[in-house]
C-alpha cells in the first residue's frame, strides 16, 4: 500500500517534487502568455459586455454595471438573423465538407503513384490566405465579366448575378469555404483511414462482402473516432466565420451573408459601440465554450494521457 | 485483372476531377495576374497579350513591398518567440509529473479553436493604452499568443513519443535539465518543431482580423490587410491583387512542398491519436 497526502493522492518523492517545479518553470512562460493575452482578454470581453464602456481619445473607462449591452442585442432583428446564419453556414458546410472530404480521403487511400503530389496540391488552398482566396472567388462571381457567368452561359444560364441575392450569396461562399477547407478534412480522414486495422477488412472481403458494405458496416463506425474530432474543430472553427464574408460579400447583400464575428466586428470598429460590440463578441464565445464543454469528452480522449 | 484495372481507372478520374477543382481557382489567379488592364475582365483562359505590369504595379503603387516585409517580420519573429516557449511548455507538459496536466492540454486544445472577434476588442482597448497598436511588438505579441497553444499540442504529442531512457542517460552524464532539453530531447523532435514551426508561420502570414484591427496605418499593415484594402471605392484592381497574391503565395508554397510531411503530421496530430 503506497502512502497517500491529505487529498488521497499518491505522496510524492523528493525528486518528483522536483521535477514538477521544473515542469513549471518550463512551462510558465509560455502559459503566461496565454493566460495574459487570450484568456484574460476573453474575460475582460464577458466584464466589458457587462459594462457602460466609454472610449476616448485618452483611453477607455467602465461605467458601472448594465444590462443594457445584451438587452439592445436581443432586441435587435439583425442579431438574430446573423446568429441563424452562422448557425446555419456553419451546419451546411461542415456536413458536406465531411461528405466530400471522406470521399476525397477515399479516392486518395486507393491513389498510390500520384498520391504525394494530390497532397501538395490539397495543401494549397489551406495555406493561402483566406482574404485572397475571398479575392479570387469575388473576381469568379463578378456581375459583369465574372468567368462564373461565361461558364454557366455555355450551358443557358445567363446573367446570374451570384453575389447580388441572399441565397445565392450564401451558397456562393460556401463553395468558396468548401474549396479551401475540403482539403483539410480530407487529409484528417484519411490519417483516420490509414489507421484502420486491415486484417478486420480483409477478412471480411474472404467471407465475400461487398466494397460498399465493408465500408458502410465496418470502415465507417471504425473511422467514427477521427471522423468526429474532424466534426469538432471544423465546427469550431466556422463558428468565427470572419475573413471570408468581411472580404467576399461584406455580409451583404444586405445584411443577408453577415456573420456573427462580422456583426461584433463592424458594432465595434465602425460604428464604435464597445458595450453592444462586446456583448456579441462575448456571446460568441460563451457559445463556444459551452459547446466545447459539451464535447469535453471528446478534447480530452484528445488529450490521452492520464494525470500522473 | 479487368476488374482492377477498371477499379484503377475510377479511381483515376475521380482523382483527376478533384485536381481540377482545386487546382482551377488557383490557376485563375495566377493567369490573371498576367492579363493587363484591357484583359482583366476577359475570360480568356491563356492571358491573350501576358504581361508582368500588374507585378511592378504592386510594387511601385500600392506599396505591396511593405506590407510583404512586415508580414515577413511579424511571421518569422512570431515563430521564433513560439517555438522557444513552445519548446519547453511542450516538453514539461510532455514528461514532467506536473498535477493539472490534463486539464492543462485539454484547456490549450479549447482556446486554439476559440474565435478571435472575442479577444480583439479588448487587445485593441489595452494595446492602445500601452501605445502599441501600429507597431511589430504588438502583433507579434498578440500572434504568439493566439498561436502558441496549437504549437504546444504539436509539441508535446511529439516529446510523448519519444523513450524516456534519453533522460536519463542525460542526467547519469551530469546535464543539467536546459541542456538535456536543447541537446538530448530536441534533436530526437525535430520533425514536430517544424511541423509547428510550419503551423505557426501560414498561421501568422495568413492571419486578418487581429492585423485588421491593431495595424491600420499604412506603414504597419500586413499582406492579408493590404490585399483586403486593395479596393478603391468604385473598382477593384484585380490584376494587382492578384500579382500580390501570388508573390504573398510563393513562400507558403515553398514551405508546405518542402515541410509536406511535417504539415501532413500537423493536421492529424487530432485524427491520430485517440
Amino acid at each position: 500500500m503506497t502512502s497517500t497526502d491529505t487529498r488521497g493522492r499518491p505522496r510524492r518523492t523528493a525528486l518528483q517534487r522536483r521535477s514538477a517545479r521544473l515542469g513549471w518553470t518550463f512551462a510558465s512562460p509560455a502559459l503566461l502568455v496565454v493566460a495574459a493575452v487570450m484568456i484574460f482578454p476573453i474575460v475582460f470581453s464577458v466584464v466589458m459586455s457587462l459594462n457602460k464602456v466609454a472610449v476616448s481619445g485618452n483611453g477607455f473607462q467602465l461605467n458601472g454595471f448594465t444590462g443594457s449591452n445584451y438587452s439592445v442585442l436581443f432586441h435587435a432583428p439583425r442579431f438574430w438573423h446573423d446568429l441563424e446564419f452562422t448557425v446555419l453556414y456553419t451546419i451546411f458546410t461542415v456536413a458536406i465538407e465531411m461528405v466530400l472530404g471522406t470521399l476525397v480521403a477515399l479516392v486518395l487511400e486507393r491513389l498510390t503513384n500520384a498520391r504525394g503530389w494530390m497532397m501538395a496540391l490539397l495543401l494549397m488552398p489551406w495555406a493561402l490566405i483566406t482574404v485572397v482566396s475571398a479575392e479570387l472567388w469575388a473576381y469568379i462571381y463578378n456581375g459583369v465579366y465574372g468567368v462564373l457567368d461565361t461558364v454557366l452561359g455555355t450551358v443557358g444560364v445567363h446573367n446570374l448575378n451570384v453575389l447580388g441575392t441572399p441565397l445565392q450569396a450564401s451558397i456562393a461562399m460556401a463553395v468558396a469555404d468548401i474549396w479551401k477547407t475540403t482539403p483539410f478534412v480530407a487529409i484528417m480522414v484519411l490519417a483516420g483511414l490509414v489507421m484502420l486495422p486491415s486484417e478486420i477488412v480483409e477478412a471480411a472481403r474472404v467471407d465475400g462482402a461487398r466494397a460498399w458494405t465493408i465500408f458502410w458496416k465496418i470502415r465507417l463506425p471504425l473511422l467514427r473516432p477521427a471522423l468526429a474530432v474532424a466534426v469538432l474543430f471544423r465546427i469550431l472553427q466556422a463558428f468565427g466565420l470572419f475573413d471570408l464574408p468581411y472580404v467576399l460579400t461584406n455580409g451583404g447583400p444586405g445584411t443577408s451573408t453577415e456573420s456573427l464575428a462580422v456583426l461584433g466586428y463592424k458594432v465595434l470598429f465602425n460604428d464604435l459601440e464597445f458595450g453592444p460590440g462586446a456583448a456579441v463578441a462575448a456571446f460568441t464565445a460563451v457559445i463556444v465554450l459551452v459547446f466545447c464543454l459539451l464535447f469535453l469528452k471528446v478534447f480530452r480522449t484528445q488529450v490521452g494521457e492520464q494525470e500522473d | 485483372m479487368a476488374r482492377r484495372r477498371t477499379r484503377n481507372l475510377g479511381t483515376n478520374i475521380a482523382a483527376l476531377v478533384i485536381a481540377a477543382f482545386v487546382a482551377l481557382p488557383l490557376y485563375w489567379m495566377v493567369a490573371s495576374s498576367f492579363k493587363g488592364q484591357a484583359d482583366i475582365t476577359s475570360s480568356a483562359a491563356v492571358p491573350p497579350h501576358p504581361t508582368t505590369s500588374n507585378y511592378g504595379n504592386a510594387f511601385s503603387n500600392y506599396g505591396f513591398g511593405t506590407y510583404l516585409m512586415n508580414s515577413a517580420v511579424v511571421a518569422v519573429t512570431t515563430t521564433l518567440i513560439v517555438l522557444a516557449l513552445g519548446i519547453f511548455a511542450g516538453y514539461a507538459l510532455a514528461r514532467l509529473p506536473m498535477r493539472g496536466k490534463t486539464a492543462i492540454m485539454t484547456s490549450l486544445l479549447m482556446i486554439s479553436l476559440f474565435p478571435t472577434i472575442a479577444v480583439v476588442a479588448p487587445l485593441y482597448l489595452l494595446l492602445r493604452d500601452i501605445g502599441w497598436l501600429n507597431s511589430y511588438q504588438g502583433l507579434v505579441l498578440s500572434y504568439t499568443a493566439l498561436m502558441l497553444p496549437f504549437a504546444i499540442w504539436i509539441l508535446r504529442n511529439f516529446f510523448l513519443t519519444i523513450p524516456f531512457a534519453m533522460e536519463e542517460s542525460a542526467r547519469i552524464d551530469g546535464a543539467g535539465p536546459v541542456r538535456t532539453v536543447l541537446s538530448v530531447i530536441l534533436p530526437q523532435a525535430l520533425p514536430g518543431v517544424f511541423t509547428a514551426g510550419v503551423f505557426t508561420f501560414v498561421a501568422a502570414w495568413t492571419e486578418f482580423i487581429i492585423a485588421l484591427t491593431l495595424n491600420n496605418e499604412d506603414r504597419y499593415r500586413t499582406i492579408a490587410v493590404g490585399i483586403a484594402l486593395f479596393g478603391g471605392q468604385y473598382t477593384t484592381p484585380y490584376g494587382t491583387i492578384f500579382a500580390a497574391s501570388a508573390v504573398a503565395m510563393l513562400p507558403i508554397a515553398l514551405l508546405v512542398l518542402v515541410f509536406r510531411r511535417a504539415v501532413v503530421s500537423g493536421l492529424t496530430a487530432g485524427a491520430v491519436k485517440g
